[in-house]
This record gives structure tokens, sequence and C-alpha cells, in this order.
């Protein structure tokens, strides 16, 4: 809708909001330093509205706690666009000379009234209208989210409700406002920004442009294919019917991280050639063809992108064991081996051509610069460009000089694919906890006297189903879902409700991913993490 | 003993990029505080920052390639590793096209690993098939 997949505004902007919506982040355990920024900016005024379906830790500090459903956020947004257009809360003369497609949107809503929406998300009418009020009014209204929004069967239609919302009240493009996602892992901006999607290029520009295309081409020497390449998920589906014959790793633990395991390992076992790149053993790299030792964080040189646009630098700390290598030497070698020569002697040498090539984004951050100046926002064109904090301030130029106008993209709810039922009869939602890491493999290794709280997997479950059950805080349950069983010690707890149980996916002894559901968002392919239904029932 | 030595980075685990300071003695991180000058932590760090490096001396990290024979992954060299890896991948292209490849790019690494990543996927290969965790 804006153009670009890049979060609107930096972290600084907590501070300047007046309202923000915190929409499924559990922000102390998963991003715990930007969660100190927010309770800061709470303790100076910040209205935070929680909307989660647990009750986490960020609720202490917020204005009002939204416990929603699991998955029914876009009933909860459409009704609050509803509210808002209903009560005028919104500029009509920002929405002419800046957007289209209004009446679609309009039209849209028109069911969504408070009290419909009520039914689904189990909010009641007035929260919806107060949040509705509150964020249209505030002045400057901030929306951030993390993988509670994206990890969803309607995971893009979620993102796109979410644009809707800051599009129809103006904020965006300036500070204050705007849409953050609070990215996961280091590097996962800048991995995608890099080029390393299928549909991109370096630079975040669509690989299908084709005079962007044509510079990477000339550079390179050969020509690139236009069409979109394969998520994820589409390759899966390609390694099932024995299109996909070869998969190449990186850095990623899938058969672990991904949904419904066992079926992931019988498609993983389908190829004739699984080459692994980590820096551990994995459980991905047990089933491979060839596995190749890459140097870890600690032993490499290089940047990092963060989840605000910061470019900054990683350097490198120890000297690695002689016998194995960094990614981008090996890719080197390998690539050289197979006929195209490729060959840096340090990773400036690769960034510079990065800045040459994505000019537009990079072409003023150097090494040098990130020296003194410690991080720069892309975009920064030049060596005299100070950066890009905020996004889209084209939207307050007077009279819209660039005639630059965003499209409404209305989209409607529809409910988790698999819904609880007699024989399933609770949501089982999933993420991560403070002390672990994804497949944990870097988080087994503390260092010595650290006391860890979590070292094992639990099952979440409220005191009330817990009773009910007659399960016992840390007695063994077995959890079933229609695509797999394993047994776990059961934690009561009321950051879950009712009827609602939350495991994370941290341990390979107890494989939450037997359970999930491999459904998936039909644009971006992400998988539906955050809800399926399962059984619970003391182990035997 | 060498004198210790203090290396600025950032952290490698969420997306937040908060700077550290490490602290290095006889080639192993010793100690890690946050870094005061960094904007986006100014000195603070969470649990898994401050103290969940070890891995990076684990015992079990991987120290050379590994090739599967007779069932089995054992020890090859980087000469080994390669061949099997180019003739394999060159033999899957010619037989079946390059839509027969996929790569997984790490999320974890640098910007200029990942450049050359997709760089290899693209100009090697010849396939935009390329696709991270960005989604998961």
């Amino acid at each position: 809708m804006f153009g670009s997949g890049f979060p609107t505004n930096t972290l600084d902007d907590f501070y300047d909001a007046k309202v923000l919506l915190l929409m499924g982040s559990n922000t102390t355990e998963a991003h715990p330093i930007i969660a100190n920024r927010i309770k800061k900016a709470a303790k100076q005024g910040l209205k935070v509205i929680v909307i989660d379906p647990r009750k986490i830790d960020m609720v202490k500090v917020s204005h009002r706690h939204l416990q929603i459903e699991v998955g029914s956020d876009i009933a909860l947004i459409n009704a609050m666009i509803h509210v808002i257009i209903k009560e005028n809360l919104y500029n009509p003369e920002f929405i002419n000379q800046f957007t289209v497609d209004f009446d679609s949107l309009q039209k849209q809503v028109e069911r969504y009234t408070p009290e419909f929406s009520s039914k689904i998300t189990g909010i009641s009418p007035e929260e919806i209208v107060e949040t509705a009020r509150e964020y249209a009014t505030s002045g400057n209204s901030m929306i951030a989210y993390t993988l509670g929004i994206t990890e969803h069967h309607c995971g893009v239609n979620n993102v796109f409700d979410i644009a809707n919302l800051a599009l129809l009240t103006g904020n965006i493009g300036k500070k204050g406002t705007g849409i953050m996602p609070l990215r996961g892992q280091n590097n996962v901006q800048g991995a995608g920004d890099m080029g390393c999607l299928p549909n991109q290029l370096t630079g975040a520009k669509s690989i299908t442009d084709d005079e962007y295309r044509l510079r990477f081409e000339k550079e390179w020497g050969i020509q690139i294919p236009s069409k979109v390449g394969d998520t994820q998920t589409r390759t899966f589906e390609k390694m099932e019917n024995g299109e996909v014959k070869a998969l190449y790793c990186i850095g990623e633990n899938p058969i672990l991280a991904d949904v419904n395991m066992n079926h992931t390992r019988k498609i993983f076992e389908n190829l004739e050639l699984l080459i692994v790149q980590d820096i551990f053993l994995t459980d991905t790299a047990e089933i491979a063809d060839v596995v190749l030792p890459a140097m870890s964080w600690g032993e490499v040189d290089g940047t990092y992108t963060n989840t605000d646009r910061r470019i900054q630098r990683v350097r490198k700390a120890v000297e690695p064991d002689p016998g194995i290598k960094e990614d981008w030497e090996i890719l080197c070698e390998l690539s050289t081996r197979m006929g195209y020569p490729m060959s840096y002697n340090n990773s400036q040498e690769i960034w510079d051509e990065v800045r040459s090539l994505a000019h537009e984004m990079y072409g003023g951050i150097s090494y040098e610069r990130l020296e003194t100046e410690y991080s720069i926002h892309y975009p920064c064109p030049t060596e005299d460009h100070p950066g890009t904090f905020i996004m889209h301030e084209k939207f307050h130029q007077e009279n819209n000089p660039t005639g630059w106008k965003s499209k409404f993209v209305p989209v409607t709810y529809t409910e988790p694919i698999e819904m609880p039922d007699e024989e399933y009869p609770f949501v089982l939602t999933t993420g991560r906890r403070y002390e672990s890491y994804n497949t944990h493999f870097q988080t087994r290794y503390y260092a010595p006297g650290v006391k860890v709280k979590q070292t094992e997997e639990t099952l979440d479950i409220h005191p009330l189903d817990a009773g009910r059950l007659g399960i016992e805080d840390g007695q063994l349950v077995e959890v079933s879902s229609r695509r797999g069983a394993l047994t776990v010690k059961a934690k009561v707890t009321e950051q879950v409700v009712p009827g609602l149980v939350f495991m994370s996916f941290h341990w390979r002894e107890v494989p939450t991913n037997v359970l999930t559901i491999n459904e998936f968002d039909p644009i971006s392919g992400t998988a539906e993490f955050k809800a399926c239904a399962v059984n619970v029932s003391i182990a035997k | 003993m060498e004198a210790t030595k203090h290396v600025k980075t950032v952290c490698g685990y969420c997306g937040t990029g908060c700077g550290l300071v490490l602290e290095v003695n006889n080639n192993r991180i010793t100690k890690i505080r946050g870094d005061k000058d960094a904007p986006v932590n100014n000195g603070q760090t969470c649990v898994k920052g401050a103290f969940a490096y070890e891995y990076v001396h684990a015992n079990e990290r991987l120290k050379y390639p590994l090739l599967r024979k007779a069932g089995k992954l054992v020890q090859a060299t980087w000469e080994e590793a390669y061949d099997f890896i180019a003739e394999k991948l060159t033999h899957i292209k010619t037989t079946y096209g390059t839509d027969a490849i996929s790569l997984f790019a790490c999320a974890r690494s640098t910007n200029e690993s990942n450049y050359v990543t997709q760089k290899f996927m693209r100009a090697v290969i010849g396939s935009n098939h390329i696709d991270g965790c960005n989604r998961t």
C-alpha cells in the first residue's frame, strides 16, 4: 500500500507517540530492550493498548488490554475503522488528497459494527469504540506488531488492515506515528533487503522491475530470470510432489522450526540433494547429504540491519577454528568451482558492491561512516545524507506535489482454519520465551553461573482448565492434535485464558511443531503457527 | 596470557540491534556488557545478549565438512565437499532445470553474506527460488 516493506519510523518514536497499539507482540520476552523503551515511554504518558490473547507482561504498563480471541484481529480492526468513519474521526481532506478506494473500505467495514465484532473478538463494544476513538484522535498514534499478526493464514490481510487503519487516520509519515513490525532475528530485515527473497533484488526492489534488474545483469554479466521465484512454503509443496530435487539450507533448522514436523521430515527425505550450512549439527543437518561448517556471530565481520532500518557494524571478536569458513567465502568458492568466479578480500568489498548497485538505499552508508556514526537508517543515498528516520513523509506535503496516492485494501475476517471442537477442545498458540531462542542451539550454552528459569518446555494452561482436568502444576500431560502428539509438563498460569494453551518451539526434546497445522497465508506463505486445535489430558 | 581485548559489535539474537562490548581473553569471549554509546540500547542488555554466548566456543560446533557415505555422515575435506556439491547441483540443473533447485537463506548472517548468497543463486544457479525465514 505504501510501496515498500519497511518499518516506517524508528524506535525513538515511542517517545513522541501518544497512543501505541501493541499487537501480537510479547515484547518483554521477545524484544526485551524495546519493551524497556515502551515502558519508559508509558511512564512519560504514552497510552499503551495491548492487543493480545495472553495476559503478557506488557499488560502491566498498559492503559488497556484487549484480550482478543486468537486470530480475530481483522474483526477488531474493521470495527475500529467502522467507528472512526461513523463518528467522523478521520480527515476527509487527507483521504481525498492522498488515498484511493476509500469508498470500498467504507463499504467493506459497514457490517463490522462494534456489536458484530464483539461476538468474534470477545471484546466489549464499548472497549472497541473507546480504542477506536483513542487511536484516531490522539494526534500521534503508532502501531507495533510481531508474529502474533503475521503467523496466521490471514497474516497478509492482518497487515493490510493495520495499514488501512493508519492511512485512514493519517497516522503515517510523521514522527510518533507509523507502523513498526518488530523483527525477530538479528538480520531478518537485512537478509530480505539484500535480495534473499524470491521477489526482490538487493535494495528491496522488485525482480520484475526490468530497468533495475538490468543494472544487476550488467554488473554480474549474466541474465536474471524476471519471474518471481518460490517462497519457502511453495518449495515445500514442490519437494512433496518431487519437482524440487535439491535444497541448499543456510543457518536454518526447518525440521524443528516449521509447522507439522512429521510431514516436514518426510518431504525433506524426498530430496536428492540436501546441503546444510550451519554452526551445529541441527536436526536438519542430521539428515543432510552434505554439511558445511560455517562461522558464527563473534567470528564474522560485516553489517546487520535491525528492526528500524538501522545499518550497524558487526565485528570479529575471536579467531574461528581453522577448519571453518564464513558463509560468503563458502559461496564464492563453490561459485568459482561451478564456473562463475566470485571472490572478495573482505566484507567491506562486498558491502561496497552493495552500495554501488543499490545506491538509492545504501550509497551513503560506508564502513568509515559507520565507525564514527555507529548506525545509519536507510535510505541513505549519498555520503552527505543523514539517513532516513521517517518513511512516507510525502503524505504530509502540502498539495501532494508528488501526486502519490495510497490505495486502501479492504479485507474480510476469516476464522482460524482449525477451530476447537469436542475432540480437540483447546486452541494452541505458540511463541518464544525470554531466555531461549528459536530452536535453542545457541541458548543451550549460557555463561557459567547464570541461573536460567525456564529450562524445559511447558504447556501453559489456565487454572480453571487445569482444575477441571485434574492437572497440577508440573504434572506431565499429553497434548495431541490431528497431526501428532507429545508429552510435556503443565505450567498452570493465568497468562492464558480458559480454552487457550501456549507452548514455545525451543526444545527438540518436546517438538511443539508436531502439533501445529500446515496451513499458510496464500500471499506470503507464512504458516498458521498461532492457532490450531489440540486436546490435553493427564499423561498415562 | 594476552591482554584483554574489547570488541564493539552488535547482538546476534533478536532484531533490536543492541550494541555490545565483548571482553575477549585468550581468544574466548569472557564477558559481554551493553555498549553505552549504542543508540539502540544505551548500555542495556537482556539475558540472552549478555550471557548466552558460550555457544561460540561449544565443543559441539561443526569443525569440518561432513559427507554422507554409505548412509552415514563422515568427515570430508572442503575439496571433496565442493566437488560433490558442484557435481550434484550441475547434474540436477542440467537434468531437471533450474526450477528443481531452491535455497533457504539465513536471517542470522551478515548483509554481506546474504548479498553473496542471492548472487550465487541468481548468477550461478540462474533462479529466483531463494527465500528466508522472513515469514516464519
